[in-house]
């Protein structure tokens, strides 16, 4: 080679990775895009991890009412904007959040345009990728969809020619990867991270689901309860503690359909694999050292009232309000609300008084960055053991990681969106059976918090007192029969919030449902007098539904002159 | 007149003598030897011996600087037959500067560049020459004795002998590739060939003061007490206070303690028995277990000074230097040590040149340059929120330093006592001081030369430079803080890379019946570099010892790095000057590079110029006014090339891994991860050279017998087809695109520099003076095809960017919501709102997101009677209209006084420390004065800052405003000296040539209206001017001595 002419150091050619072992790397890099998030703080490309989080703790939870973005009041202004409903395309929290989920778009085309040129793999084994790489793909177009609504197809013909049109509803297309994906994988796989057939069914029927089709739904739902199995090849069913489902000691269980697979301590010396996107979320000025976001709302902690018969008040559970220690400094004497829980609450929310997992009393104020400004309330489900936190906290960041799975799809979701399947087909009694099978095990002993032993030992292992006065029941047999189609929605639905709450589902189910505009201007009323975060709340119909194709985007969709993607409505 | 002290010497013999106070002087010379005649502010002189036994000389006083030699592209002219925008720097002035750094010595002293420093030791500054010339690297390219390079950080300012700085095509084109961003020329010192040894010495010891006062104008502990009541009445005017530091009284009291929070002296729970902290722990969750007893410290802790010390600072340089008509040698010595006024922060440096050459016979040359430095020096990165100096601003003046038993106090607090996240400054600075670093690097050439055919010179050049550098560093697990590092570990990592350039020219320079002066030449240039870095971290050390820390002994996760590079240049190039009579003048250029880092379809890129010059002042018409010694026109145009903003693999599309974004742990196992591919880079097999269009017209005048100086140029640039590696749509994904031509941007801009020359005022004060006056306008064209700007600088605003660069506007420009004024009554609020309503059809609308007494009014600057998004506009830029520099120099007898001003006019700031602390909700920090004093009240509605709350918003402090923009422009003293020379009848008797005492004061005084602690603020190419916690320029006063044997 002449003088002037020097390859590159340190890198692969597309013709290096168009090999077996080359395509299977490129799969775990597909795979490895499901949290979003790279090294140094960061989201994959730029942004804050937050801003990318799979779990989408505030496009869901924040902006649906289950949590305040919390911490204090300039930390992280955007969300305050998500969370009321006042954001615009500017917004650069939804530029990064869609670049994130096209690079696992990209990195999944990648991989289906070099598939025809590898020579050492069979067809089985081509096939097989495809339909991982399509089970990727659907998922990430999946999240787009759902948050932005008009997006843009993009595919493995498009890896050069990437500035597509947005006037294309993409449903049919996700479908398709998912209906891909469900014919051509096997049922079980060699590693539990991997998506398998049942994960593929389980995503088509949610397809399905938030397409309203319900009669598509009806007959893959039942097939994937009575034959779905986890990629290990367990049967999917509800674990008999609720609280297993946000453990990593017990990950990838039977309840676990399909979920982002996190580690801690894995020889980085970085969070980046240890759901870092919710790295924020941990009580503030506690043993986990940052930051004192997520903050459950005192609506939601109301919704886990229940009546004298264990059932939830579906309509004014905010007239029977939860007591809390707003306003209490922690050196000042609590005590905890005496009147009917629903446990699920204590696996939720921490708050004042309450066992909080191994770490103690939850002790209030101390451990809240501002009170008045957020409220009193701590997550939970993202957070750590500390018996076994040497194993699965990461604390190679200023906040900390966790090993902590992210579960994209729980059976307890698919049981909830087969009960509101049956019950849009008016099939009342299914649907009432699937609803109490998910609070069947809500009513399992198992599935309380209890009392530690010596509250000074909080390590030193639970009593058999219960935290708190938990009375949890199914629904009497008829009930839903009894309340009629759209009583037997409410109810669904309201197990939906309880069950899926702070999993960074509700915004989107709300909008679903065409709930929203009322959920939200009666919780802005309600939470905006205990808080002050929420000023300004407001939902706009014909706008809200989907969050702006950022405005960045749009700029950068020049093609001939011309942008090639369009803004949603109402922005 | 008869002068005395003229040095008197025969040529290539090592024989001289020097005249005496009657100007008479004896010497031994054969006949057909030459007499070489000098003497300081006279034209030199070369008599050939004849018979006679004595001859008498008259020395011709010097006109200006017309005859002095200058070193352009691979050659050298006289000033007078310039044709290009070349700049001659005055070397003595700009050594006054105490600083190690040869271009921070330039600032103000040449007209067309631009330099932007720090107070930080040894922080390379920022040197522009004619604005901003792409959107990579804007650093100028450096030839050191023909050597070039991109840095010259450790080049000992007293060996610098000459330095010139090519500014337009036409002087240098001729370096073509590297050419763009315009190229300083710097010849290092050589012996005399006068047969004497000479020794200098230059020494000055001095001391550095920061900053003096409340730099920040934080308030005091009980000022941030009643300003927090203030702020949660504003939020809330029913507010029941119930606060974990300041108590529930209608007025806040002071605890004793801070940790645990809010306690006062007796209570059980400060007990100092209870103390448990152990700042070495290992386990992070040993940090669960501390017990931390801090009191509170009323009177304020003032962070900025707990910081900032005076220090000290030296340098010490010597040289020896002499020669014959065999050769000359030149030796030089040099040690600096300056400590910053930051903790910990420090600059040394050694140096040692070696600088030869040997005359092989009458036509052969042979020599070296060479010089090998060390550099330590530990720094921090300044202007932003997490740096030591950042945290300064941010820590609240309540924590102490220190706890009850000497660790280190902060934010960590418990029962609600608010203390804010921000981290101690004392121990970020403290932490680092067993951190170290050493670079060096050798830098130099062997040439050779060769006479031949009378007319012809053949010159062959090969150097470069071999460096390397390595640091060690240490992270402390933190627990004094409210957010804690918790994990120890040691990191080492190191670079080293080396190239070089080998040059071969042949000159052809001859005079035809001095009419015609020709002077050709040719010439070929290679350029190979390579480099490595490697870099390695250890967690979790047994203890924290620096003699027992090193990349082995740790026991915890390892992590290793490291990357190589290389690329080449190939280039020939050709020159051409001529003249006419003297008169008329014409230069043109030629070179055609090609570079390793384009590919196949455009390595090679041709780089044309020429200009030429009209010396006015040698016509008929004008030889006969007296007052105008000389006059020049001159003009040229030309391009130069840039290469450097192209990654050397940019051509291809490339797959790689890393363990943070492409391994996934596929299996499940919690704490492994199987690795993954993902494509890394898109290649751009097309990307070609950045072209830079220039013309410059200009005119160099010498009047009043050369008292007076005048060189003006107006130079136009057209970057086109700049490399630059646009954003790209979210749907490529994120692999890095490449490289492409596709920018454009234009500068245009006056370069002025006068310099007045030894007026007698009375007889024997005698006035210098100089100044110069740079402005530049930049300009974006054109930035890619995909979209019309690019945002940087998100800081607190998140997804929300200060700056934007855009099309037809400066580069770094800043981009926000003008304020223009507050909402100050609900009529206000409520006929906007109306407006909006009607404006949008929508009987819902809000004028302003978050709008509300006492908080900003935005500008509706699209006019469409709503505040959205689209009312963003340009708040200012951060170039300044002009800067300027005035030297003043006056000597009376032996004393000689000297003052330096500089000053920038018409830049903007964008004062993000105020972010902090002028707005309360900006995270529970220190706040300033103008907070608590100066805030939007009911009954104080001509406030500075808007009514402060407990809530962030868009109508306060959520999104970039113009409140933060301010006006940068200074005046600086940058230097005064006083000095005195011994007299010289003193000196023989003890057998010294020169002896200089001075004293000085640099950075006396700065005259702005700038809030912030420094004007001064630096950044990147396309993002400076923001501060966030600038290490500021300090004072610092100096004594030297000057002595010469």
């Amino acid at each position: 080679k002449s003088f002037l002419e020097r390859d590159p150091r340190g890198s692969l050619t597309g013709e290096n990775v168009s090999t077996k072992d080359g395509i299977d790397a490129l799969l775990i890099g597909a795979y490895a895009a499901l949290d979003g998030q790279q090294q140094d703080v960061a989201a994959i490309g730029t942004g804050g991890p937050w801003e990318a989080a799979p779990s989408n703790w505030i496009y869901g939870s924040v902006a649906g009412g289950d949590a305040h973005k919390g911490s204090d009041a300039t930390d992280q202004p955007p969300i305050s904007l998500i969370a009321t409903g006042q954001f615009d395309a500017s917004n650069g929290f939804f530029n990064t959040k869609w670049k994130v989920l096209f690079e696992g778009v990209t990195r999944t085309n990648i991989i289906l345009s070099l598939l025809p040129n590898v020579k050492d793999m069979s067809a089985a084994q081509v096939t097989q990728v495809q339909a991982e790489a399509r089970f990727l793909r659907g998922h990430y177009y999946f999240e787009l969809k759902k948050m932005f609504g008009k997006v843009p197809w993009v595919d493995e013909m498009h890896i050069t020619d990437y500035k597509q049109p947005n006037n294309t509803d993409i449903w049919p297309k996700i479908e398709e990867d998912f209906k891909f994906a469900y014919e051509s994988l096997p049922p079980t796989q060699s590693q539990a991270g991997r998506a398998n057939k049942w994960a593929a069914a389980a995503y088509l029927a949610k397809t399905y689901v938030y397409q309203k089709k319900w009669t598509d739904a009806k007959p893959l739902f039942d097939l994937i309860t009575t034959q779905g199995v986890t990629a290990k090849g367990d049967k999917y069913a509800l674990t008999p503690r609720f609280e297993d489902n946000f453990d990593a000691a017990t990950k990838n269980n039977s309840e676990s359909v399909f979920a982002i697979q996190m580690s801690a301590n894995n020889g980085t010396g970085q969070i980046s694999n240890g759901n870092q996107g919710e790295m924020l979320n941990f009580p503030y000025n506690s043993p986990f050292g940052c930051c004192g976001f997520y903050q459950p709302t005192q609506d939601l902690v109301n919704s886990f009232r229940t009546d004298a018969n264990g059932l939830p008040f579906l309509e004014d559970y905010n007239d029977h309000a939860v007591k809390s220690d707003m306003k209490v400094l922690s050196t000042a004497p609590f005590t905890p609300d005496a009147g009917n829980l629903d446990p699920r609450l204590d696996w939720t929310v921490g708050r004042r008084g309450i066992p909080y997992l191994d770490w103690g009393n939850h002790p209030g104020r101390s451990w809240v960055r501002d009170q008045d400004y957020a409220g009193p309330y701590a997550p939970k489900k993202n957070v750590y053991w500390q018996y076994n936190q040497d194993k699965y906290k990461d604390p190679n960041s200023w906040a900390p990681g966790s090993a902590i799975n992210l579960v994209l799809i729980r059976y307890s979701d698919v049981l909830l969106m087969a009960a509101e399947t049956e019950a849009e087909l008016t099939n009342l009694d299914a649907a009432q059976a699937y609803v109490n099978m998910v609070r069947t095990r809500a009513a399992n002993p198992q599935t309380r918090v209890y009392k530690y032993i010596d509250d000074t030992k909080p390590m030193g292992g639970f009593s058999n007192t219960p935290a708190a006065n938990y009375v949890i029941a199914s629904y009497p047999a008829g009930a839903f029969t009894g309340m009629g189609k759209d009583g037997a929605l409410k109810a669904i639905r309201f197990e939906r919030k309880l069950e899926l709450a702070m999993e960074g589902q509700r915004f989107f189910d709300i909008v679903r449902w065409g709930t929203a505009p009322a959920e939200l201007t009666r919780f802005f009323a309600y939470e905006s007098k205990i808080t002050t975060d929420l000023n300004g709340g407001k939902f706009v119909v014909g706008r809200n539904e989907h969050y702006p194709i950022p405005q960045r985007q749009i700029d950068l969709s020049f093609k001939n002159g011309a942008k090639t993607l369009e803004q949603n409505e109402g922005y | 007149n008869p002068l005395p002290g003229v040095t008197v010497a025969v040529k290539n013999s090592g024989r001289g003598t020097a005249t005496d106070p009657a100007g008479n002087f004896s010497l031994t010379a054969k006949k057909g030897e030459t007499l070489v005649f000098s003497f300081v502010g006279y034209t030199q002189q070369e008599v050939v011996l004849g018979d006679a036994a004595s001859i008498s000389v008259v020395l011709s006083e010097k006109v200006g600087s017309l005859d002095e030699v200058v070193v352009t592209g691979y050659a050298t002219q006289r000033k007078k037959d310039l044709t290009g925008a070349v700049s001659v720097v005055n070397v003595e002035q700009i050594s006054r500067q105490p600083t190690a750094q040869v271009s921070n010595q330039l600032q103000g002293q040449v007209s067309g560049i631009t330099v932007l420093g720090s107070g930080q030791p040894g922080e390379e500054p920022q040197v522009r020459i004619r604005g901003v010339n792409t959107f990579g690297n804007n650093t100028p390219l450096y030839v050191i004795d023909g050597v070039p390079t991109q840095n010259i950080v450790d080049l000992n300012p007293y060996d610098v002998a000459s330095m010139q700085v090519l500014k337009d095509a036409g002087s240098a084109s001729i370096y073509g590739a590297r050419a763009a961003n315009g190229v300083i020329i710097i010849t290092t010192k050589r012996g005399k060939p006068d047969g004497k040894v000479r020794v200098t010495y230059d020494g000055y010891y001095g001391t550095q003061r920061p900053k003096g006062g409340n730099v920040w104008h934080i308030l005091s502990p009980q000022e941030m007490a009643n300003l927090k009541w203030m702020a949660l009445k504003n939020t809330d005017p029913n507010v029941v206070y119930n606060d974990g530091l300041y108590g529930s009284g209608a007025t806040p009291r002071l605890p004793d303690y801070i940790a645990p929070g809010g306690l006062m002296e007796g209570d059980p729970a400060v007990d100092p028995s209870k103390y448990n902290v152990n700042p070495f722990y290992k386990n992070p969750s040993d940090l669960d277990n501390f017990y931390r007893i801090n009191k509170a410290n009323k009177g304020g802790t003032d962070w900025f000074h707990e910081i900032f010390k005076p220090a000290m600072i030296t340098s010490h340089n010597v040289s020896v230097s002499g020669g014959g008509d065999q050769g000359a040698y030149y030796l030089s010595f040099y040690y600096f040590n300056q400590k910053g006024t930051l903790l910990d922060t420090y600059l040394k440096r050694y140096s040692i040149r070696s600088n030869s050459f040997f005359n092989v016979g009458k036509h052969v040359r042979i020599g070296e340059n060479l010089e090998f430095s060390v550099i330590d020096n530990p720094r921090i990165t300044a202007l932003t929120e997490g740096s030591g100096i950042g945290m300064a601003f941010r820590e609240q003046p309540i924590i102490p330093v220190r706890d009850i038993k000497g660790n280190f106090a902060g934010s960590f607090s418990t029962n609600g006592a608010q203390l804010g996240n921000a981290r101690n400054p004392v121990a970020i600075q403290e932490r680092t001081k067993d951190n170290r670093g050493l670079g060096n690097r050798l830098l130099g050439n062997v040439y050779g030369e060769v006479d031949f055919l009378q007319h012809f010179t053949f010159r062959t050049s090969f150097g470069g430079e071999v460096y390397s550098a390595s640091n060690h560093s240490f992270t402390y697990p933190e627990y004094e803080n409210a957010e804690n590092n918790k994990v120890n570990s040691y990191t080492e990592s190191a670079t080293s890379g080396y190239n070089w350039t080998w040059s071969n020219t042949l000159t052809y320079s001859q005079s035809f019946n001095k009419i015609h002066n020709v002077k050709v030449l040719v010439g070929t240039e290679a350029f190979d570099n390579h480099g490595r870095m490697v870099t390695g971290t250890t967690q979790n050390y047994f203890i924290f010892d620096p003699n027992f820390t090193n990349l082995g002994t740790g026991t915890g996760t390892v992590t290793n790095n490291s990357n190589a590079f290389t690329d080449g240049l190939f280039s020939i190039f050709g020159r051409l000057d001529y003249s006419l009579f003297d008169k008329y003048l014409l230069g043109a250029v030629i070179r055609r590079d090609g570079s390793s880092r384009f590919g196949a379809n455009n390595r090679y890129g041709t780089f044309p110029a020429i200009s030429a010059g009209w010396r006015v002042s040698q016509e008929e018409f004008l030889k006969h006014v007296s007052w105008i010694s000389d006059l020049k026109i001159r003009g040229g145009w030309g391009i130069m090339g840039n290469q450097l903003n192209v990654d050397p693999s940019n051509a291809f599309t490339q797959y790689g891994l890393n363990k943070g974004s492409s391994f996934y742990d596929i299996g499940g196992t919690s704490n492994t991860l199987a690795s993954g591919f993902f494509r890394t880079t898109i290649g751009n097999p097309d990307a070609k050279w950045e072209s830079n269009i220039n013309t410059n017209v200009g005119f160099d005048a010498t009047l009043f017998k050369g008292k007076l100086e005048i060189s003006a140029d107006y130079y136009k640039k057209r970057v086109k087809d700049l490399l630059f590696t646009p954003e790209v749509s979210g749907t490529a994904g994120r692999s890095n695109p490449p490289a492409v031509n596709i920018a454009e941007m234009q500068n245009h801009g006056i370069d002025l520099s006068l310099g007045i020359n030894d007026i007698h005022i009375t007889k024997e004060l005698v006035l210098k003076a100089n100044a110069t006056l740079t402005t530049y306008k930049n300009k974006i064209i054109n930035i890619s095809g995909d979209a019309p700007y690019f945002d940087l600088e998100a800081r607190r605003f998140n997804g929300n960017f200060i700056i934007r660069n855009a099309i037809d506007h400066p580069i770094s420009s800043f981009y926000g919501y003008k304020t223009v004024g507050f909402w100050n009554t609900a009529e206000e609020i409520a006929a906007a709102n109306d407006q909006a309503q009607k404006a949008t059809n929508n009987p819902n609308a809000v004028y302003q997101t978050g709008i509300k007494l006492g908080r900003f009014r935005y500008q509706d600057t699209n006019g469409d009677g709503i505040i959205t998004d689209a009312d963003r506009t340009f708040l200012g830029n951060p170039s300044p209209d002009f800067s300027y520099g005035l030297n003043l120099q006056l000597d009376y007898k032996n004393f000689d006084f000297t003052v330096f001003l500089y000053g920038v006019q018409g830049n903007n700031i964008w004062n993000q420390v105020r972010w902090w602390t002028d707005f309360y909700p900006s995270f529970a920090g220190a706040k300033s004065k103008t907070a608590l004093y100066d805030s939007w009240r009911p009954d104080h509605q001509n406030a500075k800052a808007p009514i402060q709350e407990n809530e962030g918003s868009f109508s306060t402090n959520t999104v970039p405003n113009s409140f933060l923009v301010e006006n940068g422009s200074y005046l600086r003293a940058k230097n005064m000296m006083l000095g005195y020379t011994l007299p010289k009848a003193v000196l023989q008797r003890i057998g010294i040539e020169k002896f200089r005492i001075y004293v000085q004061a640099a950075n006396l005084f700065t005259i702005t209206k700038y809030s912030g602690i420094d004007p001064e603020i630096t950044g990147g190419t396309t993002n400076f001017g923001l501060d966030e916690g600038a290490y500021p320029n300090q004072r610092q006063f100096l004594v030297g001595v000057n002595v010469g044997f």
